[in-house]
């Protein structure tokens, strides 16, 4: 078990004005002003600094970013730039393509020289970098793990539509989501776990970790079906199926519950290819 | 208790070759495959040489390559692994590109626009999980899938997610992929970054940037020792935050990565029997590397660079550098630096210039990327 010391929590339904400009939260948020940033790198700028408020990291924390997208609104303006009108991409445009220019852009604000990773898998990318962060915890080459997720919402909201597969009922956002783990238990923390589930056990499964008061959240991946069946036999309603669409829900959902500070414990049933991976989440009481 | 970590099976599709056999052999025989390239339309021209894919016709930018090429190193390593079955579905797959699908993404776009110009937009598919839906597709995979996008450093980071991922016995066999294919977005980008040269020539006086190829290198790893005499040992990597596009020239990063590796896995310098450069032939990027180099081995172990052989792969270049290093090693050889003539001496080492026979034990391989991402891995021959 690992403490989880923080949390931030980001998201942002689109709709018909313009994305807010994060220009003055980045300012008071980030160690100093960044030119050359796109929309990707200042939210996971923003996500990051509010996850960590005043503290002072390990220098050797180390970074996982994931995305199921990545920088769109970049890659999408460097496509237009040398397929449509034949021009040759600015360099720091065609550098924020990588998915590594926002770790550079979090450790440099951070100050962080451990390692930083740019990890996706659609529909879980939160379960993929918390697989790699609490591996390396347990292994010890950190202490500390900062995990965020970061999801862009470009438009036109169509297009991105398509790209992300969202049913067009469904309302889209983009959205920051960060957990600053720790190695080892802390009773004055929250704490957070992954296990493996398996699909034909997970109602068995939670049932025996089930406590009064827990809460149950899924990632999108997670299949109607098995939805059903978990909520129907624990007797609750999931948390945050209202939240507007990104390819992270299982990120979005898990900050959204601890920004509210319910006490108590979420089960976010997420998932890999399996739909197989737990993360539990105490609050601090 | 981590457990070792056995590679089980290699496979690569470079310049050099198609299947690893054939690019061992055409590394000792010296080539050096580069096709000149241009993209059309722009206001001045960009031409460059580029490391290709032998035998793929002259259209590098042909939409179908990319899931065509998926398979190609992946089968050769599953093969040799002989990993089957149930052993085989549940592997994990890790994959590691700088540009994923964008030579797809980019062909669709392309064909949009010339034929419904009002209906294009640009970036139709985003292509991070495309290489493991294919590969799933392809062999029958059903493990967890993690694909790792920190530029040059990317399929070795890939390696040694997977390797954790096994040492800690969360997974018993792995398949890292790593990938890059030409394409537009990388070759007109480079381009804008006046980064590139017309000959790569890593660590010599007259060297003056990187020329870029494309190449498939995969890697099977698992709990159980397969017979190869190759382990993956440790690997290190971490943030250098002195420039997005390079790291501190004055080594102090690399150097730092190579006394952590060299720590975490219980080594003394002297124990390296070679160091495998990132080697990109770009000025800043092979001072820095050389000063941190020095900062840590005195003496220097043997030092190669195998760009010269492979093109810049990118993303790829972690699992393309290991493969065919693992298949140098197999035959009992460290391959020798190709076009390097002149000493720097600014820089204060040389790499290789003649091939030379290989001890069993530690070789280290050093990737450095954008982003600030530096990444270094113990390759083990053991037999």
């Amino acid at each position: 078990m690992n403490a989880l010391l923080a949390s931030s929590h980001y998201l942002h339904a689109v709709g018909n004005a313009p994305l807010p400009d994060l220009d003055a939260a980045i300012r008071e948020a980030c160690r100093e002003p960044y030119r050359r940033v796109d929309r990707f790198i200042q939210l996971a700028l923003l996500g990051a600094a509010r996850c960590v408020g005043g503290r002072t990291l390990d220098r050797d924390c180390s970074l996982y970013l994931g995305s199921g997208v990545g920088p769109e609104g970049n890659n999408i303006l460097v496509q237009e730039q040398i397929c449509r009108d034949h021009l040759l991409p600015r360099p720091f445009n065609f550098v924020n393509t990588l998915g590594s220019a926002a770790t550079y852009f979090v450790s440099k604000d951070r100050a962080l020289e451990g390692q930083g990773w740019w990890t996706s898998r659609r529909g879980a990318s939160l379960e993929a970098c918390l697989e790699l962060a609490l591996n390396d915890l347990e292994l010890g080459l950190c202490k500390q793990a900062l995990v965020g997720i970061v999801e862009e919402c470009p438009a036109p909201y169509e297009d991105h539509r398509q790209r992300v597969g969202a049913g067009p009922e469904q309302a889209l956002a983009e959205g920051s989501h960060w957990l600053l783990l720790q190695a080892g238990f802390s009773d004055s923390a929250g704490s957070l776990e992954l296990e493996s589930l398996e699909p034909t056990q997970s109602l068995a499964e939670l049932r025996a970790l089930w406590q009064p008061g827990d809460s149950l959240a899924f990632g999108q991946s997670v299949e109607a079906g098995l939805r059903a069946q978990l909520q129907d036999g624990l007797g609750v309603r999931a948390f945050g199926e209202d939240l507007p669409f990104h390819d992270s829900l299982a990120a979005a959902r898990a900050t959204a519950w601890l920004q509210q500070k319910q006490k108590g414990r979420l089960h976010v049933v997420g998932g890999g290819p399996l739909g197989g991976i737990r993360v539990s989440v105490s609050a601090a009481t | 208790m981590p457990r070792e970590v056995h590679i089980v099976g290699l496979g690569l599709s470079c310049a050099l070759g198609r299947g690893l056999a054939a690019c061992v052999q055409a590394l000792r025989e010296g080539r050096r495959n580069t096709v000149p390239v241009e993209l059309g339309g722009f206001s001045e021209p960009v031409r460059m040489p580029y490391y290709a894919l032998p035998g793929e016709g002259g259209d590098l930018f042909n939409t179908g390559r990319f899931l065509r090429l998926i398979p190609e190193a992946a089968a050769e390593a599953l093969d040799q692994s002989g990993l089957a079955g149930g052993r085989r579905r549940g592997m994990a797959v890790f994959v590691g590109s700088t540009a994923f699908g964008v030579s797809r993404a980019e062909g669709e776009y392309l064909d949009v626009l010339a034929s419904r110009p009002g209906a294009a937009f640009a970036l139709p598919r985003v292509g991070f999980q495309e290489i493991s839906e294919r590969l799933r597709q392809a062999f029958g995979l059903e493990g967890a899938d993690y694909a790792f996008n920190t530029a040059c450093t990317a399929s070795a980071n890939a390696l040694l997610a997977a390797g954790r991922m096994i040492s800690l016995g969360r997974a018993e066999h792995a398949l890292v992929l790593g990938l890059e294919l030409a394409n537009r977005t990388t070759i007109a980008g480079f381009s804008g970054l006046q980064l590139l040269s017309q000959e790569l020539k890593p660590f010599d006086a007259a060297r003056d940037g990187i020329v870029l190829g494309e190449g498939l290198g995969a890697v099977v790893l698992s709990a159980q020792d397969g017979g190869l005499g190759l382990r993956l040992g440790c690997g290190i990597s971490n943030s250098d935050t002195f420039s997005v596009t390079t790291a501190n020239p004055d080594g102090s990063s690399i150097a730092a990565l190579q006394r952590m590796l060299l720590s975490r896995s219980g080594l003394a310098p002297g124990d390296i029997r070679a160091v495998k450069a990132h080697g990109t032939a770009s000025p800043m990027n092979d001072s820095g590397e050389a000063a941190g180099l020095r900062q840590v081995f005195d003496p220097m172990p043997s030092l190669l660079a195998l760009k010269p052989y492979l093109g810049h792969t990118l993303g790829a270049c972690g699992a393309i550098d290991l493969a065919l290093l693992g298949g140098c090693l197999r035959q009992g050889f460290m391959p020798a630096t190709l076009g390097f003539s002149q000493d720097d001496p600014l820089l204060g080492l040389r790499p290789l210039t003649v091939e030379t026979p290989a001890r069993t034990g530690p070789y280290l391989l050093n990737y450095f990327g954008f982003g600030g991402n530096n990444t270094a891995l113990l390759l083990e021959k053991t037999a």
